[in-house]
């Protein structure tokens, strides 16, 4: 590499046009990375069992129905989709964790206690510390 | 050695923007136990130390409080004539008998028979007759329960089950366990029990969202709070749906030996007093709409929402400053005292 | 490369002349645009790209850093210094590489520079606030990027052409 001219071009030259591509475009995907990712909640779903963390899945990029198969002393069946998260099935006495539903905001959870299951949503909108009920 | 000094200079600068830079997040807990999972964060200096002494004291909790642990005074008074109980056993005796007087005998930890006998939260819940329910009828009433210091006694046939209370007993030792580990800011929620104190780093309170009963994905409204505690009862979770395709849901009315029938969907109770709100939470259930208004205008003390089955939100008006966000399926109307 | 005492002088006047337009800059409202603390335009910039070109790479960086050292103290702000810092040792590297690109005028350089001294700054805001939420400011600031990019290159050259047959180093 040489050490450089001490007199630049003064005059704008077709290269500086590259230039300003490089900036606008760049300046275009930071916009659409960014405001692409604020729209949609950037929503994650982990579920642990028995305190180890055995699957997370980001649901914006979830091209089709996943399902999560636990095993233990029961068995459950967690189906994640673009638009939640549920236990569909269970043969865990009680059913708490498939009468919860389908949980679909950051910060709610489903719970399965006979068998230590725990289905958390994450993600970057706001949620509230804790949710009663 | 000046320019060794303004670089040091340089270099502590930078460091301290470090620190500016970090995010705070709050040290969490969770863990499974008295039959539900809890989940506990905090902020502050002390915040890990506090959380695990937390959890030990919520599982020293369960060792003596348990229906089920052999060793606990809970099954020895059940299983025994007499039984000498620890302090605080006796203590939590006394005063589930006294909320038990209170509430007219809607919240009674001498249900136990019946819970058993429904079973409904355990692997084989089913609908008992009539004639069965008739014949434990008589066991249930918090006159069973005799108290002599730390002496404790149940009629027989009897048998209690503090589940009702213990959990709240439980968010009441975690707030002392955490105020002495001074900690800046806490959100505890011990299966439901709610216990919040202190603030956010950045100043903030508290959010806390109830649960919309009909649906499960939403909020029916959400408060700001602090040092405070908070319960839900509600019959929407915890049910089993029985052969004849009815819905049974798990608080039974110590009345009638049978689910409550009830015209709300639950009831969010707000108080200074953990244990105290647990009881008062499934008795207002119990209760209904008009009674659970009453009581509150008889009583005070505390604060409460009611979610009505008719799509109403009920709350006091000592709620009326925290809310938050209101659920659009919802209407909302303050309590009239 | 000997320093001589023309040239610690000069690099002396060029240090006070970009404080100066540091502070001129601070009257521009970009804080109207993007909502942040210790973001500029980066006007500067015109020494940085002067002293570039007529007094080579190092000198060019020991004035910015003094530039911002001294601005830093004078505002009495340590982020500050983190932004100035941050916005103008990536303008400045941008530029050391660019400036032996041929076919490059001064513009095309300085228009990089003005870029790369915004990401900079983003880059210091994302360290000092905590988290990307202020990345949604980096597309704005690029554009204005342009703009002040373009200022800044259409000053120098006019100071390059004044200067024209002046030199320093020789």
């Amino acid at each position: 590499m040489t050490s450089g001219r001490s007199q630049p071009d003064l005059k704008p030259r077709p290269m500086d046009a590259l230039v300003v591509l490089f900036v606008v475009l760049s300046a275009a995907i930071i916009a659409v990375l960014v405001y692409g990712k604020r729209e949609s909640e950037n929503l994650t779903a982990t579920v642990k069992h028995r305190g180890e963390t055995v699957a997370q899945v980001v649901l914006d990029t979830l091209q089709e129905e996943k399902t999560v198969t636990i095993d233990g002393k029961y068995h459950l069946t967690v189906t994640v989709t673009r638009d939640g998260v549920s236990v569909t099935e269970s043969d865990c006495p009680g059913q708490d964790c498939v009468h919860t539903g389908r949980i679909t905001k950051a910060g709610q959870s489903i719970v399965c206690l006979p068998e230590q299951v725990i289905v958390t949503m994450e993600g970057s909108s706001p949620s509230p510390d804790v949710i009663l009920g | 050695m000046k320019r060794f000094a303004c670089l040091l200079l340089a270099i502590l600068m930078l460091l301290s923007l470090a620190a500016c830079g970090k995010t705070a997040e709050p040290e969490k807990q969770e863990l499974f136990a008295m039959d539900t999972y809890m989940s506990l964060a905090a902020y502050g200096d002390g915040a890990r130390e506090a959380l695990a002494a937390a959890a030990r004291e919520i599982n020293r909790l369960e060792r003596e409080l348990s229906r089920t642990i052999e060793t606990s005074d809970v099954y020895k008074l059940n299983a025994g004539v007499t039984a000498t109980v620890g302090d605080e056993t006796a203590a939590l005796l006394c005063r589930a008998v006294e909320y038990s007087e209170i509430t007219g005998g809607l919240f009674d930890v001498t249900v136990a028979p019946l819970v058993t006998l429904w079973g409904i939260t355990s692997d084989s819940p089913h609908i008992p007759s009539q004639s069965e329910i008739d014949s434990l009828l008589p066991t249930v009433g918090s006159g069973h329960i005799h108290l002599d210091g730390n002496s404790a006694m149940l009629d027989e046939g009897c048998a209690v089950d503090l589940g009702g209370i213990a959990k709240g007993y439980a968010s009441d030792r975690v707030a002392q366990v955490l105020a002495q580990y001074g900690v800046t800011g806490a959100a505890v929620s011990l299966g439901g029990n709610v216990y919040i104190c202190g603030q956010k780093p950045d100043g903030a309170l508290w959010s806390v969202a109830v649960q919309d009963p009909k649906d499960t994905s939403a909020y029916a409204m959400t408060l700001e709070l602090t040092d405070t505690f908070a319960v839900t009862s509600g019959g929407y979770q915890r049910f089993f749906t029985g052969e004849d395709g009815t819905v049974y849901q798990h608080i039974l009315d110590p009345r009638t030996g049978k689910p409550a029938v009830t015209d709300i969907l639950s009831v969010t109770v707000v108080a200074g007093n953990g244990t105290m709100a647990d009881a008062y939470s499934t008795a207002l259930y119990v209760m209904g709409e008009e009674a659970a208004c009453d009581f509150w205008r008889q009583r005070g003390g505390f604060d409460m929402v009611l979610i009505t089955a008719d799509g109403r939100v009920l709350y006091t008006p000592g709620l009326a400053a925290h809310i938050t966000q209101k659920g659009a399926s919802y209407d909302f109307r303050q309590i009239t005292t | 490369m000997k320093l001589t005492t023309k040239k610690l002088a000069l690099c002396a006047v060029l240090t006070a002349l970009a404080l100066g337009l540091s502070t001129l800059e601070s009257l521009f409202p970009v804080s109207v645009l993007v909502p942040l603390p210790g973001i500029k335009l980066g006007l500067a910039n015109i020494v940085t790209v002067f002293a570039l070109y007529r007094l080579g790479d190092i000198p060019a960086l020991a004035i910015l850093i003094a530039r911002c050292l001294l601005g830093a103290m004078f505002a009495g702000n340590a982020s500050a210094l983190l932004f100035s810092l941050m916005g103008g040792v990536l303008a400045m590297l941008t530029m050391i590489v660019l400036r032996r690109v041929r076919g490059l005028s001064v513009y095309g350089v300085s228009i990089a520079g003005a870029a790369a001294h915004n990401i900079g700054q983003i880059c210091a805001a994302m360290v000092v606030l905590g988290g990307t939420a202020v990345l949604g400011y980096l597309p704005v600031l690029l554009g204005v990027s342009l703009i002040t990019g373009t200022l800044t290159g259409f000053v120098a050259s006019l100071l390059f052409r004044a200067m024209r047959g002046i030199y320093f180093t020789q």
